[in-house]
Protein backbone atom coordinates (compact mmCIF):
# COMPACT_ATOMS: atom_id res chain seq x y z
CA UNK A 1 0.00 0.00 0.00
CA UNK A 2 2.75 2.38 0.96
CA UNK A 3 4.52 1.77 -2.71
CA UNK A 4 0.97 2.81 -4.70
CA UNK A 5 0.89 5.66 -2.10
CA UNK A 6 4.15 6.60 -3.11
CA UNK A 7 3.46 5.92 -7.20
CA UNK A 8 0.36 7.77 -7.17
CA UNK A 9 0.23 10.49 -5.01
CA UNK A 10 4.07 11.67 -4.92
CA UNK A 11 3.22 15.15 -6.74
CA UNK A 12 6.94 15.29 -8.28
CA UNK A 13 6.70 13.45 -11.18
CA UNK A 14 3.57 12.15 -13.76
CA UNK A 15 6.08 10.00 -16.39
CA UNK A 16 3.02 9.85 -19.01
CA UNK A 17 2.59 13.60 -18.66
CA UNK A 18 6.21 13.82 -19.05
CA UNK A 19 6.40 11.95 -21.99
CA UNK A 20 3.40 13.63 -23.25
CA UNK A 21 5.08 16.98 -22.87
CA UNK A 22 7.90 15.87 -24.78
CA UNK A 23 5.99 14.15 -27.71
CA UNK A 24 4.45 17.21 -28.48
CA UNK A 25 6.89 19.53 -28.11
CA UNK A 26 8.53 16.96 -30.48
CA UNK A 27 5.61 17.42 -32.54
CA UNK A 28 6.06 21.22 -32.77
CA UNK A 29 9.99 20.69 -33.81
CA UNK A 30 8.62 18.20 -36.59
CA UNK A 31 11.13 15.49 -35.46
CA UNK A 32 10.09 12.19 -35.98
CA UNK A 33 9.09 9.74 -34.12
CA UNK A 34 12.34 7.96 -33.58
CA UNK A 35 13.61 10.96 -31.72
CA UNK A 36 11.38 11.30 -29.35
CA UNK A 37 13.39 9.07 -26.52
CA UNK A 38 16.50 11.60 -27.08
CA UNK A 39 13.66 14.65 -26.12
CA UNK A 40 13.14 12.78 -23.31
CA UNK A 41 16.39 11.96 -22.24
CA UNK A 42 17.67 15.38 -23.06
CA UNK A 43 14.87 16.79 -21.12
CA UNK A 44 15.60 14.65 -17.97
CA UNK A 45 18.99 15.22 -17.94
CA UNK A 46 21.06 15.94 -14.49
CA UNK A 47 22.62 18.94 -16.06
CA UNK A 48 19.76 21.25 -16.45
CA UNK A 49 20.57 24.74 -18.57
CA UNK A 50 20.94 28.08 -16.37
CA UNK A 51 18.22 30.03 -17.71
CA UNK A 52 18.18 33.92 -16.21
CA UNK A 53 15.08 35.30 -17.14
CA UNK A 54 15.21 39.41 -17.11
CA UNK A 55 11.76 41.75 -17.28
CA UNK A 56 12.28 44.82 -18.81
CA UNK A 57 9.18 47.09 -20.23
CA UNK A 58 6.44 44.70 -20.63
CA UNK A 59 3.14 43.64 -19.09
CA UNK A 60 3.95 40.04 -17.80
CA UNK A 61 1.74 38.99 -19.75
CA UNK A 62 4.46 36.45 -21.78
CA UNK A 63 5.37 34.67 -18.10
CA UNK A 64 1.50 34.66 -17.56
CA UNK A 65 1.15 32.64 -20.91
CA UNK A 66 4.07 30.24 -20.09
CA UNK A 67 2.70 29.94 -16.33
CA UNK A 68 -0.43 28.54 -18.14
CA UNK A 69 1.59 25.69 -20.49
CA UNK A 70 1.04 22.38 -19.57
CA UNK A 71 3.23 20.20 -21.96
CA UNK A 72 5.31 20.70 -19.53
CA UNK A 73 3.53 22.55 -16.71
CA UNK A 74 5.70 25.48 -15.35
CA UNK A 75 6.33 23.06 -12.54
CA UNK A 76 8.38 21.08 -14.35
CA UNK A 77 9.93 23.32 -16.95
CA UNK A 78 11.75 25.04 -14.10
CA UNK A 79 12.30 22.01 -11.63
CA UNK A 80 13.13 18.97 -13.80
CA UNK A 81 13.97 20.61 -17.32
CA UNK A 82 16.06 24.08 -16.84
CA UNK A 83 17.12 25.98 -13.87
CA UNK A 84 15.49 29.47 -13.54
CA UNK A 85 18.46 30.64 -11.62
CA UNK A 86 16.62 34.54 -11.86
CA UNK A 87 12.82 35.71 -12.86
CA UNK A 88 11.15 38.62 -11.11
CA UNK A 89 7.52 36.80 -10.75
CA UNK A 90 8.16 33.39 -9.45
CA UNK A 91 11.64 32.64 -8.06
CA UNK A 92 11.71 32.83 -3.95
CA UNK A 93 14.43 34.58 -3.78
CA UNK A 94 14.15 38.64 -3.20
CA UNK A 95 16.51 41.88 -2.72
CA UNK A 96 19.75 41.38 -2.10
CA UNK A 97 19.64 37.63 -2.74
CA UNK A 98 17.66 37.32 -5.57
CA UNK A 99 20.36 40.03 -7.02
CA UNK A 100 23.33 37.85 -5.62
CA UNK A 101 21.65 34.88 -7.38
CA UNK A 102 21.66 36.82 -10.56
CA UNK A 103 25.36 37.73 -10.29
CA UNK A 104 26.56 34.45 -9.36
CA UNK A 105 25.22 32.86 -12.44
CA UNK A 106 26.11 35.78 -15.12
CA UNK A 107 29.67 35.59 -13.39
CA UNK A 108 30.39 31.70 -12.52
CA UNK A 109 28.25 29.31 -15.05
CA UNK A 110 27.57 29.37 -18.79
CA UNK A 111 23.29 30.50 -19.19
CA UNK A 112 20.68 31.39 -21.21
CA UNK A 113 18.93 34.86 -21.19
CA UNK A 114 15.48 35.20 -22.04
CA UNK A 115 14.07 38.39 -22.51
CA UNK A 116 10.82 39.53 -22.03
CA UNK A 117 9.62 43.64 -22.64
CA UNK A 118 11.65 46.23 -24.52
CA UNK A 119 13.86 48.03 -23.81
CA UNK A 120 13.82 52.11 -22.97
CA UNK A 121 16.59 54.02 -24.72
CA UNK A 122 15.76 57.22 -24.58
CA UNK A 123 17.83 59.70 -21.86
CA UNK A 124 19.98 57.23 -21.27
CA UNK A 125 17.22 54.74 -20.73
CA UNK A 126 16.17 55.55 -17.30
CA UNK A 127 12.29 54.79 -17.97
CA UNK A 128 12.62 51.70 -16.38
CA UNK A 129 15.28 50.81 -13.71
CA UNK A 130 15.70 47.23 -11.63
CA UNK A 131 17.61 47.64 -8.46
CA UNK A 132 18.75 50.75 -9.20
CA UNK A 133 20.12 50.03 -12.75
CA UNK A 134 18.83 50.67 -15.95
CA UNK A 135 17.54 48.07 -18.17
CA UNK A 136 20.52 49.22 -20.86
CA UNK A 137 22.97 48.66 -18.19
CA UNK A 138 21.88 45.84 -17.36
CA UNK A 139 21.60 44.46 -20.58
CA UNK A 140 25.22 45.36 -21.81
CA UNK A 141 26.32 43.92 -17.97
CA UNK A 142 24.51 40.24 -18.61
CA UNK A 143 24.11 39.87 -22.51
CA UNK A 144 27.93 39.28 -23.18
CA UNK A 145 28.27 36.66 -21.35
CA UNK A 146 25.25 34.36 -22.07
CA UNK A 147 25.02 31.77 -24.40
CA UNK A 148 22.50 32.78 -26.55
CA UNK A 149 20.03 35.04 -25.72
CA UNK A 150 15.82 34.35 -26.08
CA UNK A 151 13.89 37.47 -26.36
CA UNK A 152 10.08 36.05 -25.73
CA UNK A 153 7.51 38.27 -27.10
CA UNK A 154 7.24 41.25 -29.57
CA UNK A 155 8.13 43.75 -26.77
CA UNK A 156 11.71 41.93 -26.58
CA UNK A 157 11.87 41.19 -29.98
CA UNK A 158 10.78 43.87 -31.46
CA UNK A 159 10.21 46.99 -29.59
CA UNK A 160 6.10 45.70 -29.08
CA UNK A 161 3.15 48.81 -28.02
CA UNK A 162 6.71 50.62 -26.10
CA UNK A 163 7.97 51.08 -29.52
CA UNK A 164 4.62 52.18 -31.21
CA UNK A 165 4.48 55.78 -33.01
CA UNK A 166 5.43 58.40 -30.98
CA UNK A 167 7.35 56.29 -29.04
CA UNK A 168 8.15 58.51 -25.56
CA UNK A 169 10.73 56.53 -24.22
CA UNK A 170 12.54 55.23 -27.32
CA UNK A 171 12.02 51.63 -26.92
CA UNK A 172 13.91 49.01 -29.05
CA UNK A 173 14.20 45.14 -28.81
CA UNK A 174 16.60 43.19 -28.10
CA UNK A 175 18.25 42.25 -31.35
CA UNK A 176 18.85 46.33 -31.89
CA UNK A 177 21.36 46.95 -28.70
CA UNK A 178 22.56 43.35 -28.59
CA UNK A 179 24.94 41.97 -31.35
CA UNK A 180 27.69 39.56 -30.54
CA UNK A 181 25.81 36.87 -28.66
CA UNK A 182 22.78 34.50 -30.94
CA UNK A 183 19.80 35.85 -30.55
CA UNK A 184 16.10 33.97 -31.03
CA UNK A 185 13.22 35.93 -31.22
CA UNK A 186 9.96 34.36 -30.23
CA UNK A 187 7.35 37.27 -30.79
CA UNK A 188 3.34 37.08 -29.79
CA UNK A 189 1.75 39.39 -27.38
CA UNK A 190 1.82 36.46 -25.88
CA UNK A 191 3.64 33.69 -28.00
CA UNK A 192 2.50 30.32 -27.18
CA UNK A 193 4.70 28.79 -24.50
CA UNK A 194 4.75 25.72 -27.21
CA UNK A 195 7.02 28.07 -29.01
CA UNK A 196 9.45 28.97 -26.09
CA UNK A 197 9.89 25.39 -24.54
CA UNK A 198 10.20 23.70 -28.16
CA UNK A 199 13.06 26.06 -28.68
CA UNK A 200 14.53 25.22 -25.50
CA UNK A 201 13.69 21.15 -25.92
CA UNK A 202 15.63 21.33 -28.85
CA UNK A 203 18.56 23.23 -27.81
CA UNK A 204 18.78 20.47 -25.10
CA UNK A 205 18.19 17.97 -27.51
CA UNK A 206 20.67 18.73 -30.25
CA UNK A 207 22.66 21.54 -28.33
CA UNK A 208 22.27 24.20 -30.68
CA UNK A 209 19.30 25.85 -31.59
CA UNK A 210 16.80 25.66 -33.91
CA UNK A 211 16.60 26.75 -37.71
CA UNK A 212 15.75 30.25 -37.74
CA UNK A 213 14.36 32.66 -40.82
CA UNK A 214 15.37 36.22 -41.60
CA UNK A 215 13.99 37.79 -38.36
CA UNK A 216 15.88 35.26 -35.96
CA UNK A 217 12.21 33.25 -35.45
CA UNK A 218 12.13 29.62 -35.28
CA UNK A 219 11.53 28.28 -38.45
CA UNK A 220 9.46 25.73 -36.67
CA UNK A 221 6.95 28.15 -35.18
CA UNK A 222 7.22 31.19 -37.25
CA UNK A 223 8.14 29.29 -40.70
CA UNK A 224 4.31 29.83 -42.38
CA UNK A 225 2.01 32.15 -42.95
CA UNK A 226 -1.33 31.77 -40.50
CA UNK A 227 -3.25 32.23 -43.83
CA UNK A 228 -2.11 29.62 -45.06
CA UNK A 229 -3.00 26.97 -42.61
CA UNK A 230 -6.01 28.76 -41.83
CA UNK A 231 -8.95 26.31 -41.27
CA UNK A 232 -11.31 29.54 -42.56
CA UNK A 233 -9.16 29.36 -45.84
CA UNK A 234 -11.30 27.52 -48.28
CA UNK A 235 -14.14 30.01 -47.31
CA UNK A 236 -11.23 32.82 -48.54
CA UNK A 237 -10.81 31.14 -51.81
CA UNK A 238 -14.24 30.67 -52.45
CA UNK A 239 -14.82 34.18 -51.61
CA UNK A 240 -17.08 33.79 -48.54
CA UNK A 241 -16.85 37.06 -46.37
CA UNK A 242 -17.81 37.78 -42.77
CA UNK A 243 -19.09 41.80 -43.92
CA UNK A 244 -19.44 43.07 -40.35
CA UNK A 245 -19.45 41.44 -36.78
CA UNK A 246 -22.14 39.30 -35.98
CA UNK A 247 -23.72 39.26 -39.25
CA UNK A 248 -25.24 35.73 -41.09
CA UNK A 249 -21.79 35.07 -42.31
CA UNK A 250 -20.18 35.81 -39.36
CA UNK A 251 -22.69 32.90 -37.69
CA UNK A 252 -21.57 30.33 -40.44
CA UNK A 253 -18.10 30.74 -40.18
CA UNK A 254 -16.88 32.61 -43.25
CA UNK A 255 -13.40 34.13 -43.85
CA UNK A 256 -12.64 37.18 -41.51
CA UNK A 257 -10.52 38.98 -44.27
CA UNK A 258 -12.89 41.67 -44.94
CA UNK A 259 -12.96 42.50 -40.73
CA UNK A 260 -9.26 42.78 -41.16
CA UNK A 261 -7.82 39.77 -40.02
CA UNK A 262 -4.11 40.06 -41.00
CA UNK A 263 -3.30 36.36 -41.24
CA UNK A 264 -2.44 36.66 -44.99
CA UNK A 265 0.76 38.57 -43.57
CA UNK A 266 1.76 37.19 -40.20
CA UNK A 267 3.74 34.31 -39.88
CA UNK A 268 2.82 31.74 -36.73
CA UNK A 269 2.06 28.00 -35.98
CA UNK A 270 -1.48 29.33 -33.83
CA UNK A 271 -3.88 27.37 -36.64
CA UNK A 272 -1.83 24.19 -35.81
CA UNK A 273 -0.73 24.35 -32.30
CA UNK A 274 -3.46 26.82 -30.84
CA UNK A 275 -3.59 27.39 -27.23
CA UNK A 276 -4.05 26.58 -23.55
CA UNK A 277 -5.58 22.67 -24.54
CA UNK A 278 -8.84 23.77 -25.20
CA UNK A 279 -8.02 23.90 -29.26
CA UNK A 280 -9.16 27.09 -29.29
CA UNK A 281 -7.38 30.15 -31.23
CA UNK A 282 -8.72 34.33 -31.91
CA UNK A 283 -9.91 32.61 -35.31
CA UNK A 284 -11.23 29.57 -34.30
CA UNK A 285 -14.08 31.94 -31.88
CA UNK A 286 -14.43 34.48 -34.54
CA UNK A 287 -11.92 37.47 -34.18
CA UNK A 288 -9.37 37.86 -37.39
CA UNK A 289 -5.83 37.54 -36.33
CA UNK A 290 -4.20 41.26 -35.34
CA UNK A 291 -0.87 39.69 -36.20
CA UNK A 292 1.05 40.14 -33.48
CA UNK A 293 4.05 38.30 -34.31
CA UNK A 294 5.42 40.74 -37.04
CA UNK A 295 8.05 43.78 -36.71
CA UNK A 296 6.20 47.18 -35.82
CA UNK A 297 2.48 45.02 -35.44
CA UNK A 298 0.93 48.34 -33.25
CA UNK A 299 1.86 51.31 -36.37
CA UNK A 300 1.22 48.74 -39.07
CA UNK A 301 -1.43 46.50 -38.10
CA UNK A 302 -3.74 48.82 -36.61
CA UNK A 303 -6.64 49.49 -37.36
CA UNK A 304 -7.14 46.01 -36.36
CA UNK A 305 -10.45 46.00 -38.26
CA UNK A 306 -9.61 47.42 -41.66
CA UNK A 307 -6.88 45.43 -43.83
CA UNK A 308 -4.71 48.43 -44.17
CA UNK A 309 -3.11 51.10 -42.19
CA UNK A 310 -4.80 54.65 -42.79
CA UNK A 311 -2.85 57.48 -44.16
CA UNK A 312 -1.48 60.64 -42.07
CA UNK A 313 -1.25 63.65 -44.14
CA UNK A 314 1.62 65.23 -41.74
CA UNK A 315 0.91 69.04 -40.23
CA UNK A 316 -3.17 68.43 -41.70
CA UNK A 317 -4.43 66.46 -39.20
CA UNK A 318 -5.56 64.13 -42.00
CA UNK A 319 -6.29 60.49 -41.33
CA UNK A 320 -8.05 58.62 -43.70
CA UNK A 321 -7.70 55.33 -45.71
CA UNK A 322 -5.61 54.87 -48.61
CA UNK A 323 -8.80 54.43 -51.35
CA UNK A 324 -10.11 57.28 -50.37
CA UNK A 325 -6.85 59.95 -50.66
CA UNK A 326 -6.34 57.65 -53.63
CA UNK A 327 -9.99 58.60 -54.92
CA UNK A 328 -9.54 62.03 -54.05
CA UNK A 329 -6.29 62.66 -55.81
CA UNK A 330 -7.47 60.87 -58.87
CA UNK A 331 -10.47 63.31 -59.17
CA UNK A 332 -8.36 66.34 -58.53
CA UNK A 333 -6.29 64.83 -61.81
CA UNK A 334 -9.49 64.45 -63.48
CA UNK A 335 -10.74 67.85 -62.70
CA UNK A 336 -7.12 69.16 -63.69
CA UNK A 337 -7.31 67.63 -67.22
CA UNK A 338 -10.68 68.91 -67.82
CA UNK A 339 -9.85 72.16 -67.15
CA UNK A 340 -6.42 72.31 -68.82
CA UNK A 341 -8.30 70.95 -71.92
CA UNK A 342 -11.12 73.57 -71.15
CA UNK A 343 -8.59 75.84 -71.08
CA UNK A 344 -6.72 75.33 -74.38
CA UNK A 345 -10.04 74.97 -76.46
CA UNK A 346 -11.17 78.48 -75.03
CA UNK A 347 -7.78 79.35 -76.09
CA UNK A 348 -8.74 78.66 -79.68
CA UNK A 349 -11.88 79.64 -79.94
CA UNK A 350 -10.89 82.91 -78.88
CA UNK A 351 -7.66 83.70 -80.99
CA UNK A 352 -8.76 81.68 -83.94
CA UNK A 353 -7.53 78.76 -85.47
CA UNK A 354 -3.75 79.44 -85.91
CA UNK A 355 -2.54 79.32 -89.63
CA UNK A 356 0.08 76.49 -89.44
CA UNK A 357 2.33 76.57 -92.70
CA UNK A 358 1.60 72.73 -92.61
CA UNK A 359 -2.29 73.47 -92.78
CA UNK B 1 3.84 73.29 -99.39
CA UNK B 2 5.19 71.63 -96.24
CA UNK B 3 6.52 68.33 -96.70
CA UNK B 4 6.95 65.48 -93.85
CA UNK B 5 8.36 62.33 -94.12
CA UNK B 6 8.15 59.23 -92.05
CA UNK B 7 10.96 58.24 -89.46
CA UNK B 8 11.37 55.07 -87.33
CA UNK B 9 10.92 55.96 -83.75
CA UNK B 10 10.04 52.96 -81.90
CA UNK B 11 11.24 49.53 -82.13
CA UNK B 12 9.18 46.33 -82.20
CA UNK B 13 10.57 45.48 -78.65
CA UNK B 14 9.15 49.02 -77.64
CA UNK B 15 5.65 48.79 -78.60
CA UNK B 16 5.52 45.29 -77.41
CA UNK B 17 6.61 46.86 -74.00
CA UNK B 18 4.22 49.38 -73.75
CA UNK B 19 1.12 47.45 -74.90
CA UNK B 20 2.21 44.30 -72.64
CA UNK B 21 2.91 47.23 -69.80
CA UNK B 22 -0.56 48.81 -70.63
CA UNK B 23 -2.57 45.57 -70.49
CA UNK B 24 -1.13 44.10 -67.34
CA UNK B 25 -2.27 47.39 -65.35
CA UNK B 26 -5.18 47.00 -65.93
CA UNK B 27 -6.01 43.50 -64.80
CA UNK B 28 -3.94 44.23 -61.94
CA UNK B 29 -5.56 47.12 -60.94
CA UNK B 30 -8.70 45.69 -61.24
CA UNK B 31 -8.13 42.27 -59.80
CA UNK B 32 -6.14 43.84 -57.14
CA UNK B 33 -9.31 46.35 -56.11
CA UNK B 34 -10.90 42.75 -55.77
CA UNK B 35 -8.25 41.06 -53.72
CA UNK B 36 -7.82 44.28 -51.31
CA UNK B 37 -11.56 44.65 -50.67
CA UNK B 38 -13.45 41.60 -52.46
CA UNK B 39 -16.45 43.21 -53.54
CA UNK B 40 -18.51 39.89 -54.23
CA UNK B 41 -19.87 37.67 -51.28
CA UNK B 42 -20.73 33.89 -52.28
CA UNK B 43 -24.30 33.46 -50.72
CA UNK B 44 -24.49 29.85 -52.11
CA UNK B 45 -21.97 27.02 -50.61
CA UNK B 46 -20.90 24.49 -53.08
CA UNK B 47 -21.97 26.62 -55.70
CA UNK B 48 -18.16 25.72 -57.62
CA UNK B 49 -17.44 29.82 -58.04
CA UNK B 50 -14.24 30.58 -56.80
CA UNK B 51 -13.75 34.28 -57.51
CA UNK B 52 -10.94 34.93 -54.80
CA UNK B 53 -8.60 32.46 -56.02
CA UNK B 54 -9.30 33.22 -59.63
CA UNK B 55 -9.09 36.77 -59.25
CA UNK B 56 -6.03 36.11 -57.61
CA UNK B 57 -4.15 33.75 -60.50
CA UNK B 58 -5.39 36.35 -62.79
CA UNK B 59 -3.37 38.97 -60.74
CA UNK B 60 -0.27 36.59 -60.68
CA UNK B 61 -0.39 36.45 -64.63
CA UNK B 62 -0.68 39.94 -65.25
CA UNK B 63 1.89 40.51 -62.88
CA UNK B 64 4.29 38.28 -64.96
CA UNK B 65 3.40 39.91 -67.87
CA UNK B 66 4.18 43.16 -66.10
CA UNK B 67 7.37 42.32 -65.11
CA UNK B 68 8.34 41.38 -68.06
CA UNK B 69 7.69 44.40 -69.47
CA UNK B 70 10.02 46.14 -67.33
CA UNK B 71 12.50 43.85 -68.19
CA UNK B 72 12.68 44.63 -71.90
CA UNK B 73 12.20 48.37 -70.53
CA UNK B 74 15.52 48.21 -68.59
CA UNK B 75 16.88 46.42 -71.53
CA UNK B 76 16.02 48.89 -73.84
CA UNK B 77 17.01 51.70 -71.56
CA UNK B 78 20.67 50.38 -71.71
CA UNK B 79 20.53 48.61 -75.51
CA UNK B 80 17.41 50.80 -77.26
CA UNK B 81 17.65 52.79 -80.26
CA UNK B 82 18.72 56.67 -80.18
CA UNK B 83 15.14 57.39 -78.45
CA UNK B 84 14.91 54.39 -75.98
CA UNK B 85 18.15 54.87 -74.02
CA UNK B 86 17.79 56.57 -71.01
CA UNK B 87 20.33 59.00 -71.69
CA UNK B 88 17.72 60.58 -74.19
CA UNK B 89 15.35 61.79 -71.36
CA UNK B 90 17.95 62.78 -68.86
CA UNK B 91 17.82 66.72 -68.19
CA UNK B 92 21.93 66.70 -68.41
CA UNK B 93 22.18 67.93 -71.84
CA UNK B 94 21.74 71.36 -72.86
CA UNK B 95 19.15 70.60 -75.86
CA UNK B 96 17.33 68.18 -73.20
CA UNK B 97 17.22 71.15 -70.39
CA UNK B 98 15.61 73.26 -73.52
CA UNK B 99 13.23 70.99 -74.28
CA UNK B 100 11.70 70.54 -70.56
CA UNK B 101 11.35 74.63 -70.86
CA UNK B 102 9.79 75.15 -74.14
CA UNK B 103 7.58 71.77 -73.02
CA UNK B 104 6.60 73.17 -69.88
CA UNK B 105 5.99 76.22 -71.08
CA UNK B 106 3.69 75.06 -73.70
CA UNK B 107 1.95 72.78 -71.71
CA UNK B 108 1.37 75.63 -69.44
CA UNK B 109 -0.32 77.98 -72.50
CA UNK B 110 2.21 80.55 -72.22
CA UNK B 111 4.33 79.83 -75.24
CA UNK B 112 2.93 78.28 -78.32
CA UNK B 113 6.58 77.07 -79.34
CA UNK B 114 6.56 73.47 -79.82
CA UNK B 115 10.52 71.45 -79.93
CA UNK B 116 10.12 68.88 -82.43
CA UNK B 117 12.41 65.63 -81.88
CA UNK B 118 11.81 62.14 -82.33
CA UNK B 119 11.92 60.64 -79.04
CA UNK B 120 9.83 61.79 -75.43
CA UNK B 121 9.69 65.26 -74.90
CA UNK B 122 11.65 65.69 -71.60
CA UNK B 123 8.59 65.92 -69.16
CA UNK B 124 7.21 62.62 -70.38
CA UNK B 125 10.45 60.81 -70.51
CA UNK B 126 11.21 61.73 -66.68
CA UNK B 127 7.87 60.57 -66.00
CA UNK B 128 8.08 57.59 -67.76
CA UNK B 129 11.33 56.91 -65.68
CA UNK B 130 9.92 57.90 -62.35
CA UNK B 131 7.38 54.77 -63.55
CA UNK B 132 9.49 52.92 -64.39
CA UNK B 133 11.00 52.82 -60.65
CA UNK B 134 7.40 52.76 -59.47
CA UNK B 135 7.05 49.44 -61.46
CA UNK B 136 10.51 47.86 -59.83
CA UNK B 137 9.10 48.71 -56.41
CA UNK B 138 5.52 46.93 -56.81
CA UNK B 139 7.51 44.62 -58.55
CA UNK B 140 9.88 43.60 -55.78
CA UNK B 141 6.51 43.93 -53.19
CA UNK B 142 5.08 41.81 -55.28
CA UNK B 143 6.99 38.98 -55.12
CA UNK B 144 8.00 39.48 -51.09
CA UNK B 145 3.92 38.67 -50.87
CA UNK B 146 3.92 36.20 -53.15
CA UNK B 147 6.93 33.96 -52.46
CA UNK B 148 7.05 35.59 -48.41
CA UNK B 149 9.04 31.94 -47.27
CA UNK B 150 11.40 31.74 -49.82
CA UNK B 151 14.96 33.23 -48.16
CA UNK B 152 15.47 35.07 -51.02
CA UNK B 153 12.41 37.54 -50.89
CA UNK B 154 12.26 37.07 -47.21
CA UNK B 155 15.61 38.88 -46.74
CA UNK B 156 15.41 41.48 -49.66
CA UNK B 157 11.56 42.43 -48.85
CA UNK B 158 12.61 42.47 -45.25
CA UNK B 159 15.17 45.20 -45.54
CA UNK B 160 13.43 46.94 -48.18
CA UNK B 161 10.00 47.61 -46.25
CA UNK B 162 10.01 46.14 -43.05
CA UNK B 163 7.37 43.72 -43.00
CA UNK B 164 4.61 41.64 -44.72
CA UNK B 165 1.99 44.24 -44.08
CA UNK B 166 4.22 47.35 -44.98
CA UNK B 167 4.59 45.98 -48.18
CA UNK B 168 1.46 45.16 -48.98
CA UNK B 169 0.12 48.81 -47.73
CA UNK B 170 3.12 50.49 -50.19
CA UNK B 171 1.82 47.85 -53.33
CA UNK B 172 -1.66 49.34 -52.81
CA UNK B 173 -1.10 53.11 -52.28
CA UNK B 174 1.49 52.84 -55.17
CA UNK B 175 -1.06 51.61 -57.21
CA UNK B 176 -2.87 54.52 -57.53
CA UNK B 177 0.14 55.84 -59.22
CA UNK B 178 -0.41 54.33 -62.22
CA UNK B 179 -4.26 55.11 -62.27
CA UNK B 180 -3.31 58.70 -62.26
CA UNK B 181 -0.34 58.72 -64.64
CA UNK B 182 -3.20 56.86 -67.04
CA UNK B 183 -5.26 59.66 -66.90
CA UNK B 184 -2.89 62.20 -67.57
CA UNK B 185 -0.83 59.86 -70.08
CA UNK B 186 -4.03 59.76 -72.62
CA UNK B 187 -5.24 63.42 -72.21
CA UNK B 188 -1.60 64.60 -73.04
CA UNK B 189 -1.56 62.20 -75.65
CA UNK B 190 -4.43 63.36 -77.44
CA UNK B 191 -3.31 67.00 -76.43
CA UNK B 192 0.16 66.71 -78.11
CA UNK B 193 -1.63 64.77 -81.32
CA UNK B 194 -3.66 67.50 -81.60
CA UNK B 195 -1.41 70.67 -81.57
CA UNK B 196 1.13 68.94 -83.45
CA UNK B 197 1.09 66.67 -86.46
CA UNK B 198 3.66 64.16 -85.68
CA UNK B 199 1.37 60.78 -85.13
CA UNK B 200 2.11 60.64 -81.50
CA UNK B 201 -0.68 57.99 -80.76
CA UNK B 202 -0.01 55.77 -83.95
CA UNK B 203 3.46 55.92 -83.28
CA UNK B 204 2.99 53.14 -80.33
CA UNK B 205 1.11 51.04 -83.01
CA UNK B 206 3.43 52.00 -86.19
CA UNK B 207 6.60 52.44 -85.00
CA UNK B 208 6.48 55.55 -86.82
CA UNK B 209 6.75 59.47 -86.16
CA UNK B 210 6.09 62.18 -89.02
CA UNK B 211 9.01 65.43 -88.67
CA UNK B 212 9.42 68.18 -90.71
CA UNK B 213 11.61 66.96 -94.33
CA UNK B 214 14.56 69.94 -93.96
Amino acid sequence: MADTVKNNLEPQLNRRGFIKGCTLAAAALGLSDAMIPKVVEAAATAERPRVIWLHFQECTGCTESLLRASHPDIGRLILDIISLDYHETIMAAAGHQAEQNLHDTVDNHPFILVIEGAIPTKDNGIYCKIAGKTAMDILAEVAPKATAIIAIGTCAAFGGIQSAAPNPTGAVGVQDLVSDTPIINIPGCPPNPISFLGTILHYLTFKRFPALDKLNRPLFAYGRRIHDHCERRAHFDEGRFVEQFGDKFHKLGYCLYKVGCKGPETFSNCPVVRFNDVDAWPVSVGHGCIGCTEPNFWDTMTPFYERLPMIKIPATGIVASADKIGKTILAATAVGVGIHGAVGIGRSLIKGKKQTPEA
Amino acid sequence: MATFEKQQCWSVLLRLFHWMFALSIVFLVVTGFYINNPWSNTMIEGSASFPMAMMRYIHFIAAYTFSGAVLIRSFLYIFGNAQEKVIDVLPITKRNINNLIVTLLQYCYISDKHDERLGHNILAGLTYLFTFFVAITMICSGFFMLFPEIPFWQGWGLMLFGSQQSARFLHHILMWWFMIFVVIHIYLCIWNDVKSPEGVISSIFTGVKFTHKS
